[in-house]
């Protein structure tokens, strides 16, 4: 192996030092201005949640685009997550900032879990056996003991982090924007690395051709734990986030009307792309609410379709579709090199 | 005693649904290698046709059901058509037919929403009235169902074994490039296969729809337990199906009846595992096929 590490493996060093600035001020600034209308407070909400669904997007992609593995138990290990660190915050009386990292750890042991006996079969079977999977959780999650499922409400009155109270509420809104905001980005730096790395690679010869990978050494059973963990790992930590942000947590979110729509997003984006997952979440976190109002009865019915439609007619996404117009219509080479 | 009989009769109840939910997605995983996800869907469309042919239309009951069926195949029949047999010979078939069908799936339970609202409704039954064995109440719509159930997955069976077109799903799902090079029409195949899937899980629907209410999500958790069975019977296999959907069944009644209902799904799950790790591919699976 001549060179270890792809050129591309470090995010910043492409784009100029200006434009890197710039991006970085906008995103810091972006909140306080927001804070100061009321579609902007809105907006702010938005963009929380697309952060929040962005780390989910991006981190089922890592397991079923680069992966290859047809894991649906993704919005599982979210509410593992989100229960994890609701019920540690309110059973034992502790700090969110401190039960949030149980999030994580739940959501990782969960996916050893059903990591064991789901990955060492292919296809369909793992699509059955996470689907059980996901259908055990949300028995779990309704039926469960009293202090997880509440009765069959989920978790309610969940500590928040708190941040109105310490600074006002303009300011608390924007710190939970800065919140989401660092989590949304370390996880896309490590999954960037992720796709830039020898293990990136490995992971794509893997779903691309799975003798041919494993002749050459890799264990595919070993590395699609890895990938499997470290997707839930980030899932259960968004998971943890939201819970204490919105202070509840439904066990409606397991209902499967939100694993479609995290699909969705991944498959209109551009599924095994690094950028589909983030562009995908974007279009459905802000397209349903500008189209409010008349159309809302035909949303799913929309999302339905555009699913179809994509399978059929481009069925790598819309983000290599739209990066291989922009080189043809600009001529030149732009940061689509990354899928 | 009492319970042993009940856990038995409710099993045999549930495993003949299963049979009939599980049968489409294993005939259409046998042939065209494909998880169809659309199958919760036809079992919405069997049970909302049914209803509208009985109570707004007046129809008679079993013709109703026979209306759901058709429905319901007609729709399958539609889906391969314009969206499966268009991604055929892709090399991410798998991949693409599964999310059409899910695409597919979402927009007519949207459909469903959009038309018929959200609140759940029930059919009456088809035949009043029960009677008590062993202590166990039993209606007579459900010995229907059970009797209904057994006789479509005996046709079927026989419609494998003894007509052309039986014979030609056959060969396709055992090795379908020697089929085709015998002059077996696979498309012409795989659009019966569909339409057979489909009308089976829409009798699912139009059959339990005078059992359990239902809303357009109702559709999901039947879809899981097809998936439980198919996995349990591997995948493929008609025998193995039609045998694990009793043996799920009778397992989550019994199960359900001793334990009670909070046990039955993970114990399940549990065994499902077991059972993948003992024998991968199935009770009576084909065999693990790698495909490059």
């Amino acid at each position: 192996m001549a060179q270890r590490l792809d050129p591309a493996a470090v995010p910043w060093a492409k784009p100029k030092p200006v434009t890197l600035v710039a991006a970085i001020l906008v995103l810091l600034a972006m909140p306080w201005l927001l804070t100061n209308f009321s579609t902007g407070r809105f907006a702010l909400h938005l963009i929380i949640l697309f952060f929040i669904w962005g780390i989910v997007t991006q981190s089922w992609n890592l397991i079923l685009g680069v992966g290859g593995i047809f894991s649906f138990a993704q919005v599982s290990f979210f509410v593992i997550g989100g229960l994890a660190s609701g019920a540690a915050s309110q059973q034992l009386g502790l700090s969110p900032f401190i039960t949030i990292w149980f999030a994580p750890i739940a959501a990782t042991f969960a996916a050893l879990i059903i990591g064991l006996p789901s990955l060492r079969l292919r296809g369909p079977y793992v699509v059955l056996l996470t689907l059980a999977f996901a259908e055990l959780v949300r028995n779990f999650a309704t039926q469960g003991p009293k202090w997880i499922a509440g009765g069959g409400y989920g978790l309610r009155d969940v500590p928040k982090f708190g941040f109105e109270t310490m600074w006002g509420t303009t300011t608390g809104r924007v710190a939970y924007y800065y919140g989401a905001l660092l989590l949304f980005l370390i996880t896309t730096y490590v999954i960037w690395r992720i796709f830039h790395s020898p293990i990136g690679m490995s992971f794509r010869a893997l779903r691309d051709s799975e003798t041919y990978a494993t002749s050459r050494g890799v264990d595919p059973f070993r590395f699609k734990m890895l990938l499997f963990v470290l997707s839930a790992f980030f899932t259960g930590l968004a998971g943890g986030f939201l819970v204490h942000y919105n202070g509840s947590q439904a066990p409606t979110i397991l209902n499967f009307s939100l694993t479609i729509n995290l699909l969705a997003m991944i498959v209109l984006g551009g599924w095994g792309t690094f950028w589909g997952p983030i562009l995908g979440t974007a279009l459905l976190t802000a397209l349903p609410e500008i189209l409010r109002g008349p159309l809302d009865n035909w949303r799913t019915m929309a999302m339905g379709l555009s699913l179809a439609l994509i399978a059929v007619f481009a069925p790598e996404g819309l983000f290599p579709l739209l990066s291989r117009w922009t080189k043809k219509i600009f001529g030149r080479k732009d940061k689509a090199q990354a899928g | 005693m009492e319970k042993l009989f009940q856990a038995v009769y409710g099993g045999i109840l549930y495993g003949s649904i299963y049979g009939l939910m599980a049968i489409g997605l294993t005939l259409i995983w046998g042939s065209l290698r494909m998880l169809n996800m659309a199958m919760g869907a036809f079992y919405v469309v069997g049970a909302y046709l049914t209803w509208t042919a009985f109570k707004l239309w007046g129809v008679p009951p079993l013709l109703a059901i026979v209306l759901g069926v058709l429905a319901a195949a007609v729709i399958g029949l539609l889906i391969q058509v314009l969206l499966i047999n268009r991604l055929l010979g892709r090399s991410s078939f798998f991949n693409a037919a599964m999310i059409a069908t899910v695409g597919a799936a979402i927009m007519i339970e949207s459909a469903a929403l959009l038309i018929y609202g959200p609140r759940v409704k029930q059919m009456p039954p088809i035949i009043e009235g029960h009677t008590k064995i062993l202590g166990v109440v039993i209606q007579y719509q459900n010995l229907v169902i059970i009797a209904v159930a057994a006789i479509s997955l005996i046709a079927l069976s026989l419609f494998l074994k003894k007509t052309r077109y039986g014979l030609a799903i056959q060969a396709v799902s055992q090795q379908m490039d020697a089929a085709r090079l015998m002059g077996i029409p696979t498309v012409l195949t795989f659009m019966i296969v569909a339409t057979i899937g489909a009308a089976f899980a829409g009798l699912a629907g139009s059959l339990l729809s005078s059992v359990f209410s239902f809303a357009p999500t109702a559709g999901y958790t039947p879809l899981t337990k097809a998936l439980i069975v198919t996995i349990f019977g591997g995948l493929g296999s008609i025998k193995g199906t039609i045998w694990a959907a009793y043996i799920i069944g009778v397992l989550e009644v019994f199960l359900t009846v001793y334990f009670g209902a909070g046990f039955a799904l993970p114990v399940l799950f549990l065994f499902m595992i077991l059972m993948l790790v003992i024998r991968p591919s199935g009770l009576f699976g084909l065999g693990e096929i790698q495909r490059l």
